[in-house]
């Protein structure tokens, strides 16, 4: 099916891209890598009269590490990022929950920013920028505001963009000593596939304690949720497969899945506690330097 | 482009190294631009969404699906496109060694593939397995090509300055040696060149000079009467040349088979599924064709609709064919089979084993969607129609009886056929309203289903509900079997009564049961039709009897290998049903595989979560018998040598749909011939220059065709032979022709060029001309009701044994290795036998783990797509070794048999029998998806407590 008729505007800054969005509010789609758009458009999920493509914004094509708090442009191909050296180096996880994501041509289209702003529970990017405490850069006509990542998106495909704001960059903050994180992620075959549950962990440790996490799992709620008292019950205790068998179940039991043709709702608990106990072991890890 | 749109956006994008300034329409992507402005058709259109990566191309150095690029986006980038990866007349080292791997066949996915591999080894010229593997992650081939698209990716290098030519590569050889000299090599594909450079023409690359776009619209509801359809909203759109409905087409049923003609062209006050076609438009172009689809208003009264086969039988369910009183209980086809006498044979029996098994809903998939373009011609009544069919004759066939032109008047031409396995044998609405729209217009017509359109035509296999029993004596040999199975039809019949008969007939072809019943009944419900799919209603019930006999022998306490030996079907058998089982080496089958694998000892050995299973299956080398009553011969050839006797042209109507048929059939001809293969031109599926050839299914091109190709070459071999004995000045009967030279068996030294005779016999004659045909052996089957369904010259019969690793926690199941031992005769090319095997296990553990067709409460589908239905992807692909055993099929050309679908049938019991073999658990509905897998290992787990 072909998308309906729209107009194009090709902004070439990102006050003339706010500027643009503002104007035709509802009416128009920001275009960035275009794969989720472009799809919903073919599917008729959704319809504008007015596409903005941000292609033009050069400026939101960076990633740079500045006093340890790496930024990612919004329109940085996923898969520069998972093979970026400033990110492998210093956070791991996020390249390993963009390699886990769809087929190359994919990655190499795909934008961070966009796998933010669709607001989708299946984003696989989200959970992990959540549970390192990353902030997104929402820039619109009066300014520039700074969000956490956990408070970004509201609801399936509804995120706190205003009209005519824009997602301009994801920063990580500096990772403090003691820090690993892991992104572990399931579905139905190994290439290309949406998750049927994703788990992303994160942990500070400080003499072989486990002093803080966050546990944050995707494609099981409306939004990336935050396991709070799976990664509460961790605090203050030794890292090991029964305690982290505990934090799978009580994240589990902390999930909100729905049931659809990637398994039943059952199925998903049962694999967040797989994942959580599985992304817990590999993130103590890191954090341990053991890889 | 043809599309209206007020505003343009003006691009400069280099293309292949050629700049192309462009005014484009802010919708258009980049694949349109490249395929339709610029004529670029080795980009190929496979979903549209991103799914399947046939549109793959380079943008700034980078692989993109061109499908998700807006054009307005590219100003200024770098393109390259499949047409760019050679340097001239060069083929890249890459495209050689994909040709020389044979890692391609329909060769629809292959433009994509290449285009992602090349992005990779430009920035990695020596790609670890795992590295190739996450590059074509997003890259799906359907035939299965992957693991010689590992091989071809990994060893790029090799053909670095390297000449192209046609022979074998070093390993490319039969394993059993025969005396030959073009049978048996792994010569390299004809149309590899073709393929691996975006040159090859599939249907929906046609683009005739003042073409025109059709689009159908289908049913919203799953049942329901029509009341009244209001075309006039479209009509009033500009560009919309014509709009139709039942009234404006034959009203006459059509279908495939004669007994049950029950579909009509589109819809006659009734509609029975979510997609049954209900109205058509033809437009100026094709985005104001589907605007105006989305016009017409349909008024239905909707009417009680059933989806499960075993609700459609019970009385009181709605009628879906109400018109036709066989059809009461909305039961399609019923068969009743009794061989010997079960009751008898299950007193008999040791131990008997039980079960339900339910199938699933597989679709094709193939990635190239349906195409078909008709014109009709300006002498009187005459049309001509390029199809996207693996089965031309049978589409003209229908043509012949829908409009009432004679066959002669239609010319059918089958371009290249990106995948069929079944979804493309027979003439689809599009066909139709192709021609019905070129009658009224008087201009060549396009019609084309996207993906989601093509799922729901469906015509994928049959989701079977089978209560199978088997009974085996205390020595293991099988003492009864009895199996009743609901079939889920769909609406309509398509090959259904077909599939019907053969879920029962095949299962004595492989074991000696002596006693054997089956009762089938193929349902009517409201989804789309299934149809034949590779190993055409078989794969389901043969999934329940190796589950059945794995239970049966693990209760006897034999190994799953002796219960096998001790029932292989033996050559030169008749089997209960009457089947006449020629040559067989099931038994070597077997014996191979247990020890090749080390069955015994891993048996005992692999730790939990690991394990190994084997599972056998075969299938017909063709049908004994045409879908409609005909006296033709099922296979025609037509052979003619060019005037200086350097080339001969092959003229073959067999559809070439990726399994090799335009290989093998010009090696046949080169073999019989006595010249190399790279003098055979192929001229082919068109039935203006070929004769007749049923087409692509049923596993029958091998052997059918080959024979009536090998005869058409013995007799051109005759004549010059009797010119060369002139020449010579000796016997005719002596003389023998090989390697492009003529000469005496006894005295090879006395010898003349076969191009200076060809000469000769054209100087003197005129045109050399060979013509063969072929028809099975009369008499095929028993004499009861269905007997002719499971008839065939020949059988195939394979071995399969794999190794999974279950994951205890999640499920997942990991296919680790594949073994295929596969008796198919005479082995005519080794590279495209084992990409079949290949393949068939690589579509088979699809379907036994991941693939089904969805449907929601109100009959639509879940997942007409290829994000929602996943199929194996490169990362899933296992390792497989392929190993033909050889026997010698006296019916078939040079003693070849079938290979393209009897390596699909025992996959699914190998992969079921590995699982139970790793971890305990055995499913019996299909697909077996880990969370069926985790809920059986959590009731072990209960059971052990409990």
């Amino acid at each position: 099916m072909s998308f309906g008729r729209f107009n194009y505007h090709q902004p070439s800054t990102t006050a003339e891209a706010c500027a643009l969005g503002l104007e035709y509010g509802r009416k128009s789609a920001y275009l960035a890598g275009g794969t989720e758009l472009l799809v919903d458009l073919r599917s008729g999920r959704k319809s504008v009269c007015h596409v903005i493509s941000l292609g033009g914004l050069d400026e939101l094509k960076h990633i740079t590490r500045e006093e340890d708090v790496l930024r990612i442009g919004a329109l940085v191909p996923l898969s520069e990022i998972a093979e970026s050296a400033e990110v492998k180096s210093h956070f791991p996880a996020l390249s390993d929950a963009i390699e886990t994501m769809a087929g190359r041509q994919i990655r190499n289209l795909g934008t961070m920013g966009g796998n933010f702003c669709c607001g989708v529970p299946c984003s696989d990017t989200p959970p992990i920028s959540c549970a390192a405490d990353a902030e997104v850069v929402l820039t619109g006509t009066d300014g520039s505001r700074t969000v956490a990542a956990r408070e970004f998106v509201l609801a399936p495909r509804v995120t706190v963009l205003n009209p005519g704001e824009i997602l301009t960059e994801i920063r990580f903050p500096k990772q403090p000593t003691g820090a690993g994180a892991s992104f572990q992620r399931f579905s139905l075959r190994r290439g290309s596939a949406l998750a049927v549950a994703s788990v992303a962990a994160w942990v500070r440790m400080e003499d072989r304690i486990i002093a803080e996490a966050r546990i944050y799992l995707g494609s099981v709620g409306p939004v990336p949720l935050s396991a709070t008292k799976a990664a509460d019950l961790l605090a203050g205790k030794n890292p090991g497969d029964e305690l982290f068998a505990e934090a799978g179940a009580q994240a589990a039991a902390e999930a909100q899945p729905i049931s659809d043709l990637r398994g039943s709702e059952q199925y998903r608990r049962d694999v967040v506690q797989v994942l959580t106990a599985r992304a817990l072991t590999q993130a103590c890890e890191r954090a341990e330097g053991k890889c | 482009m043809g599309r209206r749109n007020e505003q343009a956006v003006m691009i400069t994008i280099t293309v292949n190294e050629r700049r192309h300034m462009l005014a484009v329409p802010p919708e258009a992507t980049l694949k349109q631009v490249i395929r339709e402005d610029l004529g670029l058709t080795g980009t190929k259109s496979g979903c549209d969404v991103g799914d399947c990566g046939a549109c793959s191309v380079l943008m700034n150095g980078k692989a993109v699906n061109s499908c998700l690029v807006l054009a307005a986006t590219c100003d200024g980038a770098e393109i390259k496109t499949i047409e760019g990866v050679a340097d001239g007349n060069d083929l890249h080292p890459l495209q050689k060694s994909f040709i020389k791997h044979g890692a391609l066949q329909c060769g629809f996915c292959t433009p994509g593939m290449i285009i992602s591999s090349l992005e990779l080894i430009e920035k990695n010229p020596k790609p670890e397995p795992a590295e190739i593997k996450k590059a074509l992650g997003g890259n799906l081939c359907r035939c299965g090509t992957y693991p010689r698209v590992m091989e071809a990716v990994g060893n790029w290098q090799k053909f670095e300055g390297v000449e192209l030519d046609t022979d074998p590569g070093e390993h490319d050889e039969r394993d059993q040696e025969r005396d030959h000299s073009v049978v048996g090599k792994g010569v390299t594909r004809y149309d590899g060149p073709d393929k691996v450079t975006g040159r090859e023409q599939y249907t929906a690359d046609l683009k005739l000079p003042d073409m025109v776009h059709g689009k159908l619209l289908g049913s919203t509801i799953a049942h329901g009467l029509i009341k009244s359809i209001d075309t006039s909203a479209a009509e009033a759109l500009p560009g919309v040349l014509a709009v139709i409905t039942a009234k404006d087409v034959p009203e006459i049923k059509y279908g495939v088979s004669p007994a049950r003609y029950d579909e009509h062209i589109l819809a006659v006050d009734r509609v029975r599924y979510v997609g049954d076609e209900v109205a058509a438009v033809v437009a100026e172009d094709e985005t104001t064709a589907e605007e105006a689809v989305k016009l017409i208003k349909v008024e239905y009264e909707e009417l009680p609709a059933v989806f499960d086969p075993r609700e459609a039988i019970k009385d009181g369910a709605p009628q879906i064919h109400p018109e036709e009183e066989k059809y009461a209980n909305n039961i399609n086809t019923r068969v009743e089979w009794h061989f010997g006498d079960v009751d008898q044979g299950f007193d008999e029996a040791e131990v008997i084993v039980e079960d339900t098994f339910i199938g699933n809903r597989p679709f094709q998939s193939p990635i190239e969607p349906h195409a078909a373009v008709a014109r009709w011609e300006h002498h009187a009544g005459k049309l001509t129609i390029w199809s996207s069919s693996m089965a031309p004759h049978y589409l003209r066939h229908m043509l012949n009886r829908v409009f009432d032109i004679p066959q002669g008047d239609i010319r059918t031409i089958s371009p290249c056929v990106g995948g069929g396995f079944g979804v493309k044998a027979e003439a689809t609405p599009l066909d139709l309203c192709a021609v019905v729209f070129a009658r009224l217009t008087g201009r060549p017509v396009m019609m084309k289903y996207s993906r989601e359109e093509m799922v729901h035509h469906f015509r994928g296999r049959h989701k079977q509900y089978i209560d199978m029993k088997l009974g085996l004596k205390k020595d293991g040999s099988i003492a009864a079997c009895q199996s009743h199975i609901l079939l889920d039809g769909g609406a309509y019949t398509s090959y259904g009564i077909v599939t019907a008969y053969y879920a029962g007939s095949m299962v004595p072809t492989l074991y000696n049961i002596p006693n054997y019943k089956y009762d089938g009944f193929r349902m009517y419900t409201n989804l789309p039709a299934s149809g034949a799919m590779r190993g055409h209603g078989v794969p389901q019930p043969r999934y329940a009897f190796e589950t059945l006999m794995d239970m049966a022998a693990e209760k006897l306490g034999l190994d799953p290998f002796d219960v096998r030996l001790k029932n292989a079907m033996q050559p030169d058998t008749l089997t209960c049903n009457d089947l006449d089982i020629s040559s067989c080496e099931f038994t070597a089958t077997l014996e191979q595989a247990r020890e090749f694998t080390e069955w015994d000892a891993k048996r005992k050995s692999l730790p939990e979560g690991k394990g190994i299973g084997v599972g056998c299956g075969g299938f017909v080398s063709g049908a004994g018998y045409p879908i409609y009553r005909s006296k033709f011969p099922h296979s025609n050839a037509l052979i003619r040598l060019s005037e200086d006797g350097m080339a001969a042209s092959l003229h073959i109507a067999a559809a070439e749909i990726g399994q090799g048929c335009n290989t093998i059939l010009p090696q046949i001809a080169a073999e019989e011939l006595g010249i190399p293969y790279h003098r055979i031109w192929l001229v082919e599926s068109d039935s203006v220059l070929a004769p007749t050839d049923l087409g692509s299914y049923s596993s029958r091109v091998t052997l059918m065709a080959g024979n009536a190709v090998r005869m058409a070459a013995a007799e051109v071999k005759s004549q010059l032979l009797k010119m060369a004995g002139e020449m010579l000045g000796c016997d005719v009967h002596g003389l023998e022709a090989r390697d492009g030279k003529i000469f005496v068996s006894q005295h090879p030294e006395v010898e003349i060029a076969w191009d200076e005779v060809a000469r000769k016999v054209f100087s003197r004659g005129g045109p050399v001309t060979g013509t063969g045909h072929y028809s099975p052996p009369p008499g095929l089957g028993g004499n009861y009701k269905g007997a002719a369904v499971g008839t065939s010259p020949a059988y195939s019969f394979s071995t399969a044994v794999c190794e999974v690793t279950v994951d205890l926690e999640t499920g997942y199941v990991d296919v680790d290795r594949f073994y295929d031992f596969s008796d198919s005769g005479t082995v005519i090319n080794p590279v495209t036998f084992h990409g079949q095997v290949e393949g068939g296990i690589i579509m088979g553990l699809g379907e036994t783990l991941m693939e089904d067709t969805l449907v929601r409460p109100d009959g639509s589908l879940v997942n007409p797509d290829l994000h929602g239905y996943l199929v194996p992807t490169i990362a899933e692909s296992p390792h497989i070794i392929s190993k033909a055993v050889e026997s010698y099929e006296p019916r078939g050309p040079f003693g070849a048999k079938e290979i393209g679908e009897g390596c699909l049938p025992p996959i699914l019991g190998a992969i079921g029998n590995a699982i139970y073999d790793a971890c305990g658990v055995r499913v019996t509905e299909l697909p077996i998806t880990p969370e069926k897998i985790l809920a059986g290992l959590k009731r072990q787990k209960e059971e052990k407590r409990g």
